[in-house]
């Protein structure tokens, strides 16, 4: 099991978590496995404005090919610049 | 020569009437005669390097004796809109040129709010401050017409009731007819961190304007006009439809900015690891900073002047016995990170609170964060005591005695005038030589950011060559921790013009990145355009050179291509680095604090990760190539003959 949390922002689409049952890989199963559980959120999620974080590991690149296990838990985090 | 001598020769060879449509006039104001005259910025000027910013390095270049010292008067203060300022959704910005008293390198800053816009609504683009008489004195422009007045009832008054009294006394509304840029006790007492306020929070904050101003004798510049259309070569409001879809469209914007403003980005300095903690010591911070934390305080958004956007949050803190520091305008996430996890601070309510008292009082909470980090440090190391500090305890996280700090650094009294005078607080007596090693400077300015740039390497070559010092807001290639953007690499060489390697702490690459942004960021400056949505710094599809092309042609019937903006930009950042050889600055200043290079990142993913000096080394020694620069860091000679044609003097 995979959970992923969030934020605000994708609460309307997503919910604030959603736990991923089924086996999967790496991130790029888990995406996939996503858009099964709620259709649209995968597109959403490709948004360049979110990040993943794998057990409070922030991704900063090769996202898709990273691996999971089961326990993991990711959190989407949005990015932003400021001043 | 005189500063009247030089411009006197300035001023006959500018341009005495509109050089293209939308022109304003450049107003020289002599303040110890109280006198003024006009003029237009040269054709070759602008085409070399538009206005605003760029349009601020050509006065500045020519005006500068460094003979003297920053806080001269013949050391002229220049505000400057941009080219579009004023006309262009979210084109509402204008920059503050000088010699910085806190840097002692070039002083650059940018600000928004209302006062570049109606500036250009009473005639005026740029504004050349010179000269001081006893007393102090505030300028009324109102249609157009220069008016000198006595502003003695106006001194010792902070932002907040200064912006009162001046309300009722000239009769005009904020945001609908009048704007005004003021200093606030901290810019007459000549603070170093002091800035000059362009509205309840809008600042230009960097390297000390407001000590600059201060040290004028000029207390404010109010406008008073009503908003007007101006005669444009074309027409040009269908494409700031186009543009303000762009804007509105793009998802950062839609969903973060106009929403909960910059500190979103808490969240992922601390996750990764990159968040200055304790004087940049440590690299995350808690999780009670985060902005959904600051979800209960938030009282409405705010914006600029016609921005579409509105990214500015309100704070209400709700207090039991609520002062005039319950309620107020930000933070954003520069002053999140340097007065929370820079200061040891956990509390959202305090970081609000200093955030507001900080719009008061008139800081540019980036310095004043920093020095007062830097303060703490050297509290921790026994550097000082509370014998040096007047009995403050200056123990991380004691938001309070902070609080004391502020008020004592606006009237530079106790230990408040060791930290009003920032990072020059050794040079000038007050530490030890020993608390340089722990100052997080680069060319004299603090970092203007809370992000650690162990670990992004385009973060942290930007730091060390930018011109106006440690600042991100010139060349910061933010869509670095962009995971999506690392991981196509095509779409990544085509934003930057090359190959950028996809990893974070690589140095493969980062030159170009940089150099991109810089050439972006400028020519945004130069017309006048947010930050926050100019193209590379939030998103790859917000106004870029292509829709900055087009409207310059539409307004003021300049044709540029794309790719002759981006030497504009070059250009910008060529003049600057000119100004700043000629104020001692050589290649050993493009670095960055000790710290960074001998100290390992302590947190997360990229724990253990430093600066590597032969690899950065060899990473700005490819910046120069690319941006072509000497070996010292200046336009090669073809480049520099050039620019010299134009600026002339």
């Amino acid at each position: 099991m995979i959970l992923v949390h969030f934020p605000a922002m994708l609460h309307p689409v997503a919910g604030r978590e959603q736990r991923v049952d089924e086996p999967v890989a790496n991130v790029g199963e888990l995406l996939a496995a996503l858009e099964r559980l709620v259709p649209g959120l995968g597109a959403a999620l490709e948004d360049p404005v979110y990040n993943l974080a794998v057990n409070d590991d922030m991704l900063l690149h090769g996202v898709h090919a990273h691996p999971l296990s089961d326990g993991d838990v990711v959190e989407v985090i949005p990015t932003i610049a400021g001043g | 020569m005189s500063i009247r001598d030089r411009v006197a020769a300035l001023h006959a060879e500018l341009a005495e009437a509109p050089e293209f449509p939308s022109q304003g006039a450049t107003l020289f104001v002599d303040l110890e005669r109280r006198e003024t005259r006009t003029g237009y910025t040269p054709l070759p000027v602008v085409r070399t390097l538009l206005g605003g910013r760029g349009a601020n390095m050509y006065y500045l270049h020519r005006l500068l004796d460094e003979s003297l010292t920053p806080l001269h008067p013949d050391i002229p203060l220049i505000f400057g809109s941009g080219v579009l300022t004023g006309l262009v959704p979210s084109a509402a910005r204008g920059n503050c040129t000088s010699w910085s008293p806190e840097s002692g390198v070039l002083m650059d800053s940018n600000c928004g709010d209302y006062f570049p816009s109606f500036l250009r609504m009473n005639g005026y683009d740029h504004v050349v401050l010179y000269g001081r008489r006893p007393g102090w004195t505030m300028i009324v422009i109102r249609d157009g017409v220069v008016s000198f007045e006595d502003a003695a009832a106006y001194e010792g008054l902070d932002n907040i009731d200064l912006r009162a009294r001046v309300q009722q006394d000239l009769g005009g509304v904020w945001t609908r007819n009048m704007a005004m840029v003021n200093i606030t006790r901290a810019g007459e007492r000549q603070v170093l961190t002091a800035g000059i306020m362009g509205g309840p929070k809008a600042i230009y904050a960097r390297g000390g304007p407001g000590a600059k101003m201060g040290a004028l004798g000029l207390k404010a510049i109010v406008t008073l006009a009503q908003t007007r259309e101006f005669t444009t070569a074309q027409p040009y409001k269908p494409y700031n439809r186009h543009i303000a879809q762009k804007l509105l469209g793009t998802s950062v914007v839609k969903n973060a900015l106009s929403k909960t403003g910059t500190p979103f980005l808490y969240k992922p300095s601390r996750v990764l690891g990159a968040m200055g903690t304790k004087n940049n010591q440590e690299t995350t911070w808690t999780d009670a900073l985060d902005a959904g934390n600051h979800d209960p305080y938030r009282d409405g958004m705010e914006g600029c002047f016609r921005c579409p956007v509105n990214c500015r949050p309100l704070n209400d803190l709700h207090s039991a016995e609520p002062d005039r520091y319950d309620k107020g305008d930000g933070p954003e996430y520069v002053t999140l990170g340097k007065f929370g996890p820079n200061l040891g601070i956990d509390d959202v309510k305090a970081v609000m609170r200093l955030n507001n008292i900080c719009n008061d009082l008139g800081f540019d909470t980036a310095s004043t964060g920093s020095a007062i980090g830097w303060a703490m440090e050297l509290f921790q190391r026994g550097l000082i005591t509370t014998a040096d500090t007047g009995g403050l305890d200056l123990t991380w996280g004691n938001a309070a005695a902070v609080e004391t700090l502020l008020f004592l650094m606006s009237r530079r009294e106790g230990f408040g005038n060791v930290v009003a005078d920032s990072a020059r607080a050794v040079e000038k007596g007050h530490y030890p030589a020993e608390a340089l090693k722990y100052r997080m400077t680069v060319k004299g300015l603090w970092q203007s950011d809370p992000h650690d740039a162990r670990i992004l390497k385009a973060f942290a070559l930007g730091l060390a060559v930018a011109t106006r010092g440690m600042d991100h807001l010139r060349n910061r290639v933010t869509l670095e921790i962009n995971a999506k953007i690392n991981d196509d690499a095509a779409f990544k060489a085509e934003l930057y013009g090359g190959p950028v390697s996809a990893e974070p702490n690589s140095y493969v690459g980062k030159e170009r990145a940089v150099r991109a942004c810089e050439n972006t960021y400028a020519v945004g400056d130069s017309v006048g355009m947010c930050r926050f949505t100019t193209k590379l710094f939030n998103s790859p599809s917000l106004p870029g050179m292509e829709e900055f092309r087009q409207q310059i042609e539409n307004v003021t019937g300049l044709v540029f291509t794309p790719e002759a903006l981006d030497r504009v930009g070059l250009n910008v950042m060529g003049v600057e680095r000119l100004i700043n050889y000629r104020l001692g600055v050589r290649r050993k200043d493009d670095t960055l604090p000790d710290r960074w290079f001998d100290e390992p990142n302590t947190f997360g993913p990229f724990k253990g990760e430093h600066i590597d000096r032969a690899e950065f080394d060899a990473m700005l020694s490819r910046f120069y190539q690319i941006s072509e620069l000497t070996s010292e860091g200046v336009p090669r000679d073809e480049w520099r003959g050039q620019l010299n044609a134009v600026l002339g003097g």
